[in-house]
């Protein structure tokens, strides 16, 4: 008979035993109370640290990280530069056209790239790129943005990203995929609606409940074939500060549009450059209120 | 005529198989790292610094091998180095909020409480233990995997989950976490 103690009992826990010895490590603990709380005891401690770092995992890895993975040069994360930022105009609310060119992203594309979709006159499309006071509204866009927020949206997408064809989703989509956003929701302060993007060809994935300044948002993942586009995710979170203007940025090399409308921050971000990303930001506004 | 548009953002370096294999462990790589050092700052800076050693070294890892395990060894040696080098001995009154972690995870305060006590606990363990704990408990190790990575035999192995956990679960029955975690359940 082998030794019956802690060690035995840790053995046994892990499933490292023998069969002879597992046998003999339960026939003590049939006779022996003593024995049972003992591996109650060590099966608790061992659960609260499994439990104590499970999170880890699921944080964004930081930028550095992934280019010292990638042998890049280390490189510490900056707030972009003003000249990345670009501060938008929501244009009136019209999605007239939309409808005629639901269910085909090659014609939603066309149209973001001619201004078409939603009433691109006072947009981005409506010759708009350079704002009337650029210099003030980049500063106060600037100051109002936690640039945490920001630089975590970007880090949350790369890991979705780089998760491929396993995505990282907290709950898949499914045929209901409100059920998916419902049970999101219940883990955050406001009820969460799911955007429809399948006019731009992006099809829903699944959503994430993450961390973001302490704070629960919620990061739905949608991807596409088409390469111009996708994959894209939109991070959802409440917030506290002023209401923001739809801007362009671009964080850790992917690109940002982002705004805060009626204590909601909203963060669009994929790889898709400025002119997909309004025209989707529009979309998802006019849907979900946020304008 | 419409408005030129913004170029696509240049895409970083080409992705290698063993980078991206690196990429990929890269969270449990964090995790691991958190376990020995108690800090976020600490652990990512270990990790970087493994990950550029891999790249180093990547010639001498056996494919058929586990590549998560040769990298919980790189990481491990490193931060042995680092403790030798810096001959530092922590004191319980030295752990700083911050080895809790910058980004903690979305639960009640009492629940979260309860598992900054356990990373508390854990981080008062001495290395070796905590190492072993976190090979084995954490990142699922087998005793002979963890063996490897430590370079001991699995008698030592056992020897230190056992008291690890026992330490722990001295540390923590009859404290306050194991209330407030109760408490958090309850609720």
């Amino acid at each position: 008979m082998q030794k019956r103690n802690d060690e035995t009992l840790v053995g046994y826990l892990d499933g490292e035993l023998e069969t002879a010895e597992r046998r003999d490590i339960e026939a003590w603990l049939d006779a022996d109370p003593a024995a049972r709380e003992r591996l109650a005891a060590l099966a608790e401690a061992t659960d609260m640290v499994r439990g104590a770092y499970q999170d880890i995992v699921d944080e964004p890895v930081p930028e550095r990280l992934i280019a010292a993975a990638r042998g890049a040069t280390p490189s510490v994360s900056h707030p972009s530069s003003d000249a990345n930022v670009v501060v938008l105009t929501w244009p009136a609310r019209s999605r007239a056209i939309l409808p005629a060119i639901a269910g085909n992203w090659r014609l939603a594309a066309a149209a973001a790239l001619f201004g078409l979709v939603i009433g691109g006159a006072g947009g981005f499309f409506g010759g708009a790129l350079v704002p009337p006071n650029p210099a003030a509204e980049q500063k106060v866009a600037a100051a109002a943005v936690n640039n945490n927020w920001l630089d975590n949206a970007a880090a949350f997408y790369k890991l979705s990203v780089n998760a491929g064809d396993t995505m990282l989703v907290d709950v898949p989509a499914s045929n209901d995929s409100n059920e998916a956003l419902q049970k999101i929701s219940q883990s955050l302060p406001q009820q969460v609606r799911l955007p429809d993007l399948k006019p731009w060809g992006l099809n829903f994935r699944g959503a994430r409940l993450v961390a973001v300044d302490g704070k629960p948002a919620a990061q739905l993942v949608y991807t596409t074939d088409n390469k111009a586009i996708g994959p894209l995710t939109l991070l959802i979170g409440s917030s506290k500060q002023p209401d923001v203007q739809p801007t362009f940025d671009q964080r850790q090399g992917v690109n940002q549009l982002y705004w805060r409308h009626h204590g909601r921050a909203y963060v669009l971000v994929g790889q898709a450059n400025v002119g997909y990303l309004w025209g989707i930001a529009n979309d998802v506004a006019w849907q979900l209120d946020a304008i | 005529m419409y408005p030129k548009m913004a170029e696509p953002p240049e895409r970083g370096p080409v992705s290698t198989p063993f980078s991206d294999r690196l990429v990929a462990t890269l969270p449990r790589l964090r995790r691991f790292a958190r376990g020995l050092t108690g800090s976020a700052s600490e652990a990512d800076d270990l990790v970087q610094a493994a990950c550029e050693r891999a790249l180093a070294r990547q010639h001498q890892f056996q494919e058929g091998t586990r590549f998560d395990s040769w990298m919980f060894r790189i990481v491990q040696t490193i931060w042995i180095d680092q403790l030798r080098a810096r001959d530092v001995r922590k004191e319980d009154a030295d752990i700083a909020e911050e080895r809790l972690g910058t980004d903690e995870p979305m639960r009640r305060v009492e629940a979260r409480l309860a598992l900054g006590e356990v990373r508390r606990a854990v981080d008062r363990l001495p290395a070796e233990q905590r190492s072993t704990l976190m090979l084995v408990t954490v990142e699922g190790l087998s005793y002979k995997e963890a063996a490897d990575v430590a370079g001991v035999p699995i008698g030592t192995i056992m020897s230190r989950l056992a008291r690890a956990r026992i330490a722990l679960q001295q540390q923590l029955a009859g404290g306050d976490v194991r209330r407030s975690r109760d408490n958090a359940e309850a609720e």
